[in-house]
């Protein structure tokens, strides 16, 4: 059953021959599934969308409601563009930390993905000295807890003069062993040695090899894992408030303060989590269709 | 085609990612003065000043400084709770670098800090002699006599109660009427509880929110409740008077039923202040704002000038001169000045910060601050009163350590309910897994 | 730059061939050079950065283990392996692990069920399929924080929603935040709500890389669409299902935000009855104690216990997962 893998389609017939293969090979001709299934996705749906639909709540409502009702209301009420300017125009710095938080969401997506697909594409499909060792100790260094990493990063922080740049965030986030991991799973079994081997022949240099080759054959694993490194990133709170503080804040450490008294004004917290993650929603929404086709491009285990 | 659109994107994709990365690395705060590289260019420098929670201070306050004192320039670093400006402040020590020139620190961290007073500038000067009430000097000086902050606020505490409630109960509603009930200035806590009987008696609910914040009260009042100040020896389980505490709460709270059974903070105490979950809390200044905003809508709270024991304090802030700071000498005099009796009456208008400054608390201010949702009562003449002798306990490096144990013994039996005979057996052995 | 489809295998070709010959000698070491040395190159970029985020913070952590170090105070003593004796005695690190444990199977195990069950829904030739699919990541998207805020409210002990719902139906109120347990299944829920869809769309991707015509076999073979998800889907998605085990595995075992946010004092509980291992290292680290070497002992010894743990599950996945169809052979690697 060793059907050629789309990418080698593509690569020996054209990119027409190769979508045409995809089409076939792609779910298609399967009759459609009935109510039972598209019941089970709306409660999967609804059960995943309701705690955000509740801090939505949260956050058109307004403090003095939701102390004396913990669900304010079934519907949203209006207070929610008041709180949200309330958010904007407070002084914990919203539109730096928003631009800081794509800033350093895009460039660390971007640098796992090229930096891990390197790294995958070595490990998965070169030969070398120490490949399985190397490889097993990257997926062993994922493994040690990363509360007291705080200090000794801080330190090296410190030393490089550092501290309070987003580089500090940065740069600890351009590569991790997780994409390693992932992309060396994705690419022994999507990329088919004899791709490599016709590109070899032909002359090409290992670095061609791997950016004509590697990276296309990669694209669903590589879409997948920017997607989520771009989230991890722009959630991560904990190192970007040690290194970065409020003068300097990306998204999270910005909103934190927004509990900044005894008293927490729910609905303003709310608001900022709201906030927080309409950016992630529009992208979803706007990119949503290809990134999910570029994580469905079937590449096909040759 | 393909070619070409693949190089395209590889060009945008080069050409975005450098300007990225361009953008990062320019784009630190404008004054990042973190820690030894201060900009100290001809006399211009940059102070950081680090506080959390609300300390009350206003860019209007610094520009005047600035006015005042032309080469500084000043920015605010704010943590959102006292914790992670705890994890902040630790962190940074830790490695040696990264503090503000001035950080502001809590009351309960001192113990620990004053175990290495060397971090921090000895802030003692006969210009601010005086200032602060004793107690409060005394919290933030080393056995050797080295002061190591200027206090900002405290937490003086009375008794917060619902008047409605207690009338409900037959029991007196007029705030110095309360007061002479709880016992005026001669209150203990044995008459503290005999008030919450009653009123529990008659009516069936419960009188104070938890257990665990009752015995915060007691043991506060205690010189040396787990140490020795001499040798600093672990006493806790010696000292009676520990074990006395612990059942008396525990007496009140499972036996007697007066505890609303909550943890303090938690979902479930917050949501209790609209369902008339108690009538008492012992509450500091802080605390009145938290207090209006849990029980929003709700009428019928009021403070009583009584504090069981005489008097007691709940937090307090102070701001101290880490001494790996580069502009250590000019810190200092914005520490003093921020301070001063004018600016923390100023920090209370804005924030209520309960001033530490002996000159603040008789300012007319403070005397004639009333709070609207508390039935206008006289927070700031009760809080002065509230502040006069004040004991401070002695603690020492297991202090809290000691005090976490008994609080979740307490806890356990207040809020889980577990046996108190057995919480205590818990307690003892991590006490004496100590060391 | 597509290559020509039908190319002789290098070393097979006609000394007399009517191609120019290749040019050998510096290009053609140097093709040798670019074969031996690119992997390291490739790999390195990840490694130089490892060694300064990664690497330096875990040679740290093992040299600060065995010293007396207080946080603030600094490197003590020479204290041996007596950290790491003095943490097998303390009662909390045992229930750390006991805890550890239990939310680990609490979460992993329904996560990565229900995780394949959703991904093969989603596998299947839906509508707006876009946006069923990016719908399961919404949780992803939410800050921890405000999920545990979100959370708290519905695992209150006396005012939440989930005892009040328990009410209706007639069930006295759970301890959410008092008993060990039915703490545990409020963290594990909150871990699962996160994660879930992330597994989901891992899995959903290698589902949609198994080819048709093995469904198409087992349709003319006779088998029902469960027989196909169980004999067909599973053994394929083999490798990323055992990925995705062991990923979850480590991450389970290190679970830190959300039992920490569970309630205001972060501490697990006042019984710990939630508190995993790593908000024990937490706080011996940066706690009361500031024991620094204590904590790193403890991380250490979580460290090789993930190792052995995630070792067994890799172990035990490849023993369900497998099935009667054949391995794929693997490839030959191409010697040069």
């Amino acid at each position: 059953m060793s059907a050629p893998s789309v990418p080698y389609i593509r690569q020996t017939a054209g990119a027409g021959a190769a979508r045409a293969a995809q089409r076939s090979r792609g779910h298609g001709s399967e009759r459609r599934p009935g109510w039972v299934t598209y019941s089970l996705l709306t409660l999967a749906i609804l059960v995943f969308a309701s705690p955000i639909y509740y801090a939505f709540l949260l956050a058109s409502s307004d403090a003095a409601t939701i102390a004396q009702n913990p669900i304010p209301s079934l519907i949203p009420q209006s207070n929610f563009l008041e709180n949200a300017g309330k958010v904007l125009a407070s002084d914990i710095n919203f539109w730096k930390a928003l631009t800081n938080s794509v800033i350093v969401a895009v460039i660390t997506s971007v640098s796992v993905v090229l930096f891990s697909t390197l790294a995958g594409f070595s490990f998965a499909k070169l030969r070398f000295r120490g490949r399985t060792g190397l490889l097993l100790f990257v997926i062993a260094t994922t493994a040690v807890p990363t509360q007291l990493g705080i200090v000794p990063l801080f330190i090296v922080m410190a030393e490089l003069g550092w501290l309070g740049k987003l580089i500090a965030v940065i740069v600890p986030g351009l590569v991790t062993a997780f994409g390693v991991f992932w992309m060396t799973q994705y690419l022994e079994s999507a990329l088919p040695y004899e791709l490599i081997e016709a590109a070899r022949v032909d002359g090409a240099s290992m670095i061609r090899t791997f950016w004509s080759i590697a990276l296309p054959a990669a694209r669903p694993a590589a879409v997948m894992l920017g997607l989520f490194a771009f989230v991890g990133s722009w959630t991560n709170f904990f190192w970007p408030f040690i290194v970065l503080g409020s003068t300097n804040p990306t998204l999270p450490v910005a909103l934190q303060l927004l509990q900044a008294s005894y008293f927490k004004d729910m609905s303003l917290i709310m608001s900022g989590v709201v906030l927080s993650a309409i950016p992630l929603l529009i992208l979803f929404v706007v990119a949503g269709r290809q990134l999910v086709a570029g994580i469905m491009a079937g590449a096909v285990k040759g | 085609m393909r070619k070409t659109t693949r190089k395209a994107w590889a060009l945008a994709a080069g050409v975005t990612g450098i300007a990225l990365v361009a953008t990062a690395c320019s784009s630190s705060d404008d004054a990042g003065t973190d820690g030894d590289d201060a900009t100290a260019d001809g006399g211009n420098i940059t102070l950081t000043v680090a506080t959390f929670n609300e300390f009350g201070y206003t860019d209007e306050m610094f520009d005047r400084y600035e006015a005042e004192h032309p080469g500084v320039t000043i920015e605010q670093k704010v943590a959102a709770t006292s914790n992670e400006a705890r994890e902040n402040l630790n962190t940074r020590l830790a490695a040696g670098s990264g503090t503000a020139d001035i950080e502001a620190i809590e009351v309960d961290w001192l113990p620990e800090l004053l175990l290495y007073p060397d971090y921090f500038e000895d802030l003692s000067s006969p210009d601010v002699e005086g200032r602060w009430l004793d107690w409060k000097v005394e919290q933030a000086t080393t056995p050797d006599g080295k002061l190591i902050g200027y206090g900002t606020d405290i937490g003086p505490e009375g008794i917060a109660y619902r008047a409605d409630l207690f009338e409900a109960a037959g029991l007196p509603t007029d705030r110095d009427e309360v007061a002479e009930l709880f016992g005026g200035d001669d209150a203990t806590w044995e008459g503290f509880f005999e008030v919450g009987k009653t009123y529990t008696a008659a009516t069936g609910k419960p009188f104070f929110d938890s257990a665990s914040a009752i015995y915060q009260g007691m043991v506060n009042q205690e010189e040396a409740a787990y140490e020795d100040p001499e040798t600093g020896d672990v006493i806790a389980l010696d000292n009676p008077r520990v074990k006395e505490m612990y059942e008396q709460v525990t007496t009140a709270a499972a036996t007697d039923n007066l505890s609303a059974h909550f943890s303090q903070w938690s979902d479930d105490w917050t949501n209790s202040f609209q369902t008339d979950g108690f009538a008492v809390m012992l509450a500091p200044g802080w605390m009145l704002g938290v207090i209006e905003g849990n029980a929003a809508g709700v009428e019928g709270w009021d403070l009583a000038d009584v504090f069981p024991g005489g008097a007691g304090n709940w937090g307090g802030s102070f701001l101290t001169v880490p001494e790996q700071g580069a502009n250590v000498e000019a810190a200092k005099e914005l520490a003093a000045w921020l301070t001063a009796p004018e600016q923390q009456i100023e920090a209370f208008t804005n924030k209520g910060t309960f001033p530490s400054q002996v000159e603040a608390l008789d300012s007319d201010e403070i005397k004639s601050a009333t709070n609207e949702f508390f039935n206008n009562a006289p927070v700031g003449a009760i809080l002065a009163n509230r502040a006069q002798g004040v004991v401070v306990p002695f603690k020492g490096p297991q202090y809290f350590t000691i005090q976490d144990a008994i609080s979740n013994a307490i806890v356990e039996v207040d809020v889980n309910g577990a046996d108190p005979a057995a919480q205590w057996d818990s307690f003892v052995q991590v006490v004496q897994g100590l060391g | 730059m597509a290559t020509s489809t039908t190319q002789p295998r290098a070393g097979r070709q006609l000394p007399d061939s009517p191609r120019p010959p290749r040019r050998v000698g510096f290009s053609q070491t140097l093709g040798r050079w670019d074969v031996k040395v690119s992997p390291y190159l490739y790999i390195s970029p990840f490694f130089l950065l490892f060694g300064l985020t990664g690497l330096f913070p875990l040679a740290y952590t093992a040299y600060v283990s065995v010293y007396d170090w207080h946080l603030l105070g600094g490197q003590g003593d020479f204290a041996g392996f007596s950290n790491f004796a003095f943490v097998f005695q303390e009662p909390n690190f045992w229930k750390g692990l006991r805890n550890t444990f239990s939310i680990f199977l609490l979460s992993t195990i329904p996560q990565l069920m229900v995780a394949v069950v959703l991904a093969a829904v989603l596998d299947a030739n839906l509508r707006a399929k876009t946006f069923w699919r990016m719908g399961v990541l919404v949780p992803y998207v939410v800050a921890p924080v405000a999920v545990s805020l979100i959370f708290g409210k519905i695992f209150a002990d006396q005012s939440g929603l989930a005892n009040s719902l328990l009410g209706v139906i007639g069930i006295d109120p759970i301890k959410w935040h008092g008993a060990v347990l039915p703490s545990h299944i409020a963290v594990a829920t909150m871990v699962n709500f996160r994660w879930t869809g992330y597994n989901t769309l891992i899995l959903l991707a290698a589902m949609q890389a198994v080819p048709r015509e093995l469904y198409e076999a087992a349709v003319i073979d006779g088998a029902s669409r469960l027989r196909q998800f169980f004999s067909v889907t599973i053994p394929q998605i083999r490798p990323t299902v055992i990925f995705v085990v062991i990923t979850s595995t480590i991450g389970g075992l290190q679970i830190f935000d959300e039992p920490r946010l569970f309630d205001q004092l972060g501490q697990g509980g006042p019984g710990r009855q939630w508190m995993t291992v790593t908000m024990y290292i937490y706080e011996l680290g940066f706690g009361n104690q500031k024991s620094f070497g204590r904590a790193a002992a403890v991380a250490w010894v979580l460290f090789l216990i993930i190792l052995a743990v995630g070792m067994l599950n890799f172990w035990l996945t490849r023993r369900i997962a497998s099935d009667a169809t054949p391995k794929e052979a693997r490839r030959k690697k191409v010697k040069r």
